[in-house]
């Protein structure tokens, strides 16, 4: 199913209405191309501050955001004229991990269902017997004892144990592509590891590609692979994560290397920086791109 | 700096109550915060610094208790009170005017439907109603404090990006001239560059209105830029307080220099 999967972006423009911006618009996304291919699998991951378009990006390939301008391509066909069985099949095969572990369960439901409705929209499973099988082996995947989980509701789970519950579900699903758009931010530093190592686990057993969306340069650091610099919508940057990081050669990225707080009393900052000029337009917060006025 | 005291905590002890007994989340703890300092409380998760945020501030809820123990608080122009005794009025009063809190950025701390300057108002109208007159002005130069435009005054909490939300609860927390500021994790879940500017606009602040604070985070590497004295606590207790410098450079227990040695680096630092 993963071979020769590749999702190309070229020229994505993101525009928003935005009141009180130049225009009376604001441009979340300018230009973005880049290909992310199946094989071999690997981990790219795009990183920059609050409001520079990073998650704007995770919606468009996902397919809730249509571009204002420029192609999302998925296997040379453009994602939002596909056929049903084509879209169906895309979205089998680019799977989501969002932000927030308290907001993506339904309060009123077990976690259960998240995991039985995968296996029943798929066709995973031709029984119920089958399906729990299926289901433990992937809650054992992601670490956790599917006794200790199933038949809870949301709020009795930690967490990392939420965030770790759609991590089964695509362990259950194996797509070719996982769209993490910010997955540890709100976990703390030792579920982070635990979470990230799956991912990596993902990407070695089931060949998993990654589109890793962070603000934070350590979880960049430890995941590896290929990096992508974003700033005010456009990608400054790309390459190999230890190049980038031991070597940034675009002023953007060194500064966000510079603004790591260096645990040294005697290397404080004797500069000061300034970010006024970006956080005087209207939303730039990363909460506020998921809910755009069109 | 000053070597007068603001706030000095002796023998505290906070203790929660659970099915499985009583769990200390603070233990015995002696602390002294100088006028005029900046103090930061270093420690991993559950070691009882939020706690003991809370608890000075008086919003701690049970199954939580202070079970022990006295913070004498100095307020300029009052009489010291002890923080853990006072109630009802007399707390009141205090708050805001007196001590005020900053809470975690990413916490949604703003009235979503209440314009920035009727959020100043509300708090100064409450605690100061004097000022009424003022506020015109008050307003303007509380947010140019923080690096902010007067016309913030007029937009909601939403047309606000996460660092400019955290400077206007920085601008509020420090409108009525409090003698202490405890701010716990002012910069989690803020980026690099907005954690920057976060940090830049406390020192500011301490530089050019003298205000006190306690900067409570798990981050070493915001204490090394950012405090004057270093508090590091460890299973609710406190191990170490010292120069910030000292504290880094020369850890006198071992606890702390584990803390220090597992401070993840990047490959280098950008020059």
């Amino acid at each position: 199913m993963i071979d020769g999967k590749v999702i190309e972006l070229s020229g994505v423009q993101q525009r928003f209405h935005a009141r009180g911006a130049v225009g009376g618009y604001l441009t979340a996304v300018q230009d973005a191309t880049f290909t992310l291919a199946a094989d071999p699998p690997q981990v790219v991951s795009l990183v920059g501050q609050s409001g520079s378009g990073k998650s704007t990006i995770a919606r468009n390939v996902l397919g809730l955001q249509k571009p204002t301008a420029g192609t999302v391509r998925y296997g040379g066909k453009d994602i939002f004229k596909l056929n049903r069985a084509e879209y169906d099949e895309y979205r089998r095969n680019v799977q989501p991990v969002f932000q927030d572990p308290y907001a993506i369960f339904n309060p009123f439901y077990r976690v259960d269902r998240v995991l039985w409705k995968a296996v029943k929209k798929f066709g995973l499973a031709s029984g119920r017997s089958q399906g729990l099988a299926l289901i433990e082996e992937s809650l054992r995947a992601v670490k956790l004892e599917p006794e200790n989980v199933l038949g809870r509701y949301p709020h009795q789970l930690s967490g990392g144990q939420r965030q770790r519950i759609m991590l089964a579900r695509i362990h259950l699903l194996r797509p070719a592509f996982v769209i993490a758009d910010e997955p540890v931010s709100m976990l703390d530093a030792q579920i982070r590891k635990v979470f990230l190592d799956i991912l990596l686990d993902f990407q070695r057993d089931h060949g998993m590609t990654t589109l890793f969306i962070t603000h934070d340069l350590s979880t960049v650091y430890y995941l590896g692979g290929q990096v992508m610099v974003i700033n005010k919508g456009v990608i400054v940057e790309r390459g190999p994560v230890t190049s980038v990081m031991h070597t940034p050669s675009h002023p953007y990225t060194r500064l966000l290397l510079d603004s790591i707080p260096q645990p040294d009393p005697d290397a404080r900052w004797t500069t000061r920086i300034n970010v006024d000029d970006e956080e005087s337009l209207p939303p730039t917060d990363g909460k506020e791109e998921a809910t755009p006025i069109i | 700096m000053s070597e007068e005291t603001v706030l000095e905590v002796s023998g505290l002890e906070v203790t929660y109550s659970t099915n499985r007994g009583d769990v200390r989340a603070v233990e015995h703890l002696d602390l002294s915060v100088r006028r005029g300092e900046i103090l930061g409380i270093a420690g991993e998760s559950g070691s009882g610094k939020s706690t003991l945020a809370v608890a000075l501030l008086r919003l701690l809820k049970p199954p939580g208790r202070v079970t022990a123990g006295s913070a004498i608080f100095h307020p300029k122009g009052r009489s010291p009170v002890d923080l853990l005794k006072v109630h009802g009025e007399e707390l009141r009063v205090l708050r805001w005017s007196a001590l005020s809190y900053l809470p975690q950025g990413s916490m949604s701390s703003l009235n979503p439907v209440m314009r920035v300057g009727e959020q100043f108002k509300d708090v100064i109208l409450e605690h100061a109603p004097e000022r009424k007159g003022t506020l015109s002005e008050l307003i303007p130069r509380l947010l140019a404090q923080v690096g902010l435009e007067p016309r913030v005054a007029r937009m909601y909490p939403h047309e606000l990006s996460g660092g400019m939300k955290q400077r206007v609860l920085m601008a509020i927390c420090v409108a009525l001239e409090p003698d202490l500021v405890i701010a716990d994790e002012p910069t989690t879940a803020l980026d690099v560059t907005i954690q920057r500017v976060i940090l830049q606009s406390l020192a500011d602040l301490r530089h050019d209105f003298g205000v006190t604070l306690m900067v409570i985070s798990h981050d070493m590497g915001v204490h090394a830029q950012l405090v004057d004295r270093v508090a590091v606590m460890y299973e609710g207790r406190l191990v170490e307080v010292g120069d910030v410098r000292q504290v880094f450079k020369n850890p006198q227990h071992e606890y702390t220099q584990q803390l220090i040695e597992s401070i993840p680096r990047l490959g280098r630092r950008a020059s």
